[in-house]
């Protein structure tokens, strides 16, 4: 339970700024909302919803890809990445420039600021989307909260990114322009490992000269998978998880997974509030 | 029509809307339903909590209970199934982590309660009287996600029962909570009368089911789970206005509410007061937009204060 006011969420309709289409059903959408954009943090995430239709009725929660800034450095808005499988990212993917959207956040707890050597962030699929912003932050390329949340520096930040195919591939030179590492995997041997995205860690590991965090998003198996390893390995470990949610504030009561107490109680706590960033070692998979 | 300016015109003219349920006094016919605001905290940086009529935190329960398992809910045709299960701390942790809270924020609050029997019930509301920031109760015989419990929502013997029993135990206002899951609502509402609460509250969520036939399973973790939101305003409607015909203590329309044009609907059929409840969720402001909007539609119908426009309803 809290014990103090959240912090002021903002909840405004605004015109899509830009509507790119990224790799195959992958979109990015960029945002104009300078007051959610100048207090998110990397892990955090916003509801959209798609104003004057009952269908979808509820809001969707897509992760912060990244802020955009003036040339001043005022943050002006959100970029935000989301892949069309559904019946709100299917509506979302033919929409326009201008048009509006429905949006409310900053949303959820975010990474927390962790002593970091070798970050490694393993993703499956768009559960790429949160550590774009995630790097930069680390990689103190840029700033992110107000006031800004200070993070210690990492020297060194990899991505694992692992899809079915290729043509999913998204957002791999926003990445790398930062001076992000990018090891990628496929199901079908179309680029990089023909594997898991898992099996690329390892190797990583073991090569790194100083203490390796790890950071994962993905479907619920590779989070468990990549949970283990890292448990096997003595490594920390954070995932960000994903369910299905009504509100993405708090108050509905049905975005809960099973995460542990120090004393190795579990009960359900709503991932929109308490989540979606979660030491790996106390979620209940 | 009357053009955008003349609307703000007539808005600068006076509205009552302030309204009795009962003992209980509300500043605005505005609130919030049970399990759709949390504990009201999750939404301070968002609403200005003050300014509703009042606020119906989750219900809660003697003992913790940890909820159904997910998924908890199911997004449907304008509207979402739910089996949250009453997740709660139970009442004790209410009472020591958001009852002094809840009694600063400068509106109603009415604890909503659920017992698994009568002796429960009545328990709860007599501690609950007297604690500040109770400033009445409103009695959960209509969820339909909790097995094993006696359904006094169902029976009207027992529904008159249960509220007599708590309104003896306790001295605050008192709003027995209807489901819409029964074949004669006006049946219930008067026995929920006869019992001797001040008002009545409806409608709960009505019970439903989704499937996915590929997988031969469930949707939601358990089989059946409640349906709410625009798509049982309709019932919701019908509902009220049932128990508006016969009884005489107020009613509070709850049911998909989340247009003004939805409030409006529900005073004209006899509901006192509206509680808005999935609206919450897809636009978390829904409840102070409602209130902004509400005085220049009170006035369209000539009304110079909200009970001038409950139960209006011409039937011919
Ligand atoms: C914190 C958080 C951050 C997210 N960030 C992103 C993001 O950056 N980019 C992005 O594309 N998506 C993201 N998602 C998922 C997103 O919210 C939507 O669930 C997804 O886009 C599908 O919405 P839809 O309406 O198109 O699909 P729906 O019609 O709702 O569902 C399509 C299919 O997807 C499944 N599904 C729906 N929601 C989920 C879920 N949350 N987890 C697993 N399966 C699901 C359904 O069971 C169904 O099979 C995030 C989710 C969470 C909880
Ligand atoms: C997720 C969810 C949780 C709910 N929890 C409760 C509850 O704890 N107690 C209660 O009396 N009603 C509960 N309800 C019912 C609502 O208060 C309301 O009666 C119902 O949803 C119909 O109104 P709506 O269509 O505006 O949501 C819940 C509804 C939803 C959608
Ligand atoms: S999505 Fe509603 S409580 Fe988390």
């Amino acid at each position: 339970m809290h014990t103090s006011n959240p912090d002021p969420i903002c909840q405004e309709t605004v015109a899509i700024e830009e509507h790119v289409l990224l790799a195959r059903d992958t979109y990015r959408l960029r945002l104009p909302c300078p007051s959610i954009a100048a207090k998110i943090l990397p892990g955090q995430f916003l509801m959209l919803r798609l104003p004057g239709t009952n269908d979808p009725l509820l809001g969707r929660p897509l992760a912060l890809y990244d802020t955009y800034r003036a040339a001043s450095g005022q943050p002006q808005g959100v970029d935000i990445v989301y892949q069309a499988i559904g019946r709100m990212t299917r509506r979302l993917a033919g929409i326009k420039v201008g048009d509006r959207l429905e949006v409310w956040g900053p949303l959820g707890n975010g990474f927390p600021p962790t002593e970091t050597g070798h970050l490694i962030m393993v993703a499956g699929g768009i559960g790429q989307t949160p550590f774009l912003a995630l790097a930069r932050h680390y990689l103190g390329l840029g700033e992110y909260g107000q006031p800004p949340l200070v993070v210690p520096r990492a020297q060194r930040v990899t991505l694992c990114y692992g899809l079915r195919t290729a043509a999913f591939m998204a957002g791999v030179d926003d990445f790398r322009r930062l001076g992000v590492d990018v090891s990628i995997s496929t199901d079908d041997g179309s680029a990089g490992h023909r594997g898991t995205v898992i099996e690329l860690v390892p190797p990583l590991v073991d090569a790194s000269s100083c203490a390796c965090r790890i950071v994962t998003c993905g479907p619920e198996k590779m989070l468990h998978a990549t949970s283990d390893m890292a448990a096997r390995m003595g490594l920390s470990c954070q995932v960000s998880l994903e369910r299905p949610m009504a509100c993405g504030i708090g108050i509905c009561f049905s975005c809960v997974k099973k995460i542990r107490d120090p004393q190795g109680e579990w009960d359900y706590r709503r991932i929109c509030v308490e989540g979606p960033i979660f030491n790996a070692a106390d979620v209940e998979f | 029509m009357s053009s955008p300016k003349a609307n703000s015109i007539v808005n600068l003219v006076d509205v009552d809307l302030a309204v009795n349920l009962g003992r209980l006094r509300l500043a605005c016919p505005v609130l919030v339903a049970s399990g759709t605001f949390g504990y009201a905290r999750e939404m301070a940086g968002l609403v200005d909590l003050g300014r509703l009529g009042g606020i119906l935190p989750k219900t809660i329960t003697q003992n913790p209970r940890p909820g159904n398992p997910p998924p908890r809910t199911y997004e449907t045709s304008s509207g979402m199934l739910n089996s949250i299960g009453l997740d709660n701390d139970g009442i004790e942790s209410f009472i020591t982590h958001s009852l002094t809270y809840l009694a600063g924020l400068g509106t109603k609050i009415i604890v909503s309660i659920a017992g698994k029997s009568q002796q429960e019930f009545v328990d709860m509301a007599a501690r609950l009287d007297g604690l500040p920031g109770v400033d009445a109760l409103e009695l959960n015989i209509s969820c339909p996600n909790v097995s094993g419990g006696v359904d006094f929502g169902t029976d009207p013997a027992m529904c008159e029962a249960v509220v007599a029993g708590v309104c003896k135990a306790c001295s605050v206002p008192v709003i027995t909570k209807l489901t819409p899951n029964v074949t004669d609502v006006a049946r219930i509402a008067r026995a929920a009368e006869a019992g001797g609460c001040d008002a009545i509250s409806l409608i709960n969520t009505c019970l439903g089911m989704a499937i996915n036939w590929r997988r031969q399973r469930s949707l939601l973790g358990r089989m059946m789970g409640g349906l709410s939101g625009p798509a049982i305003k309709p019932i919701a409607l019908r509902a009220v206005f049932q128990a508006a015909q016969s009884v005489r203590i107020p009613i509070v329309g709850i049911g998909g509410i989340a247009t003004i044009d939805d409030v409006m609907d529900f005073l004209v059929v006899g509901a006192t007061a509206v509680q808005i409840g999935t609206a919450n969720f897809y636009n978390p402001t829904a409840s102070i937009q409602l209130l902004d909007a509400l005085p220049a539609a009170l006035r369209e119908l000539g009304a110079a204060s909200v009970s001038q426009v409950v139960g209006t309803l011409i039937v011919e």
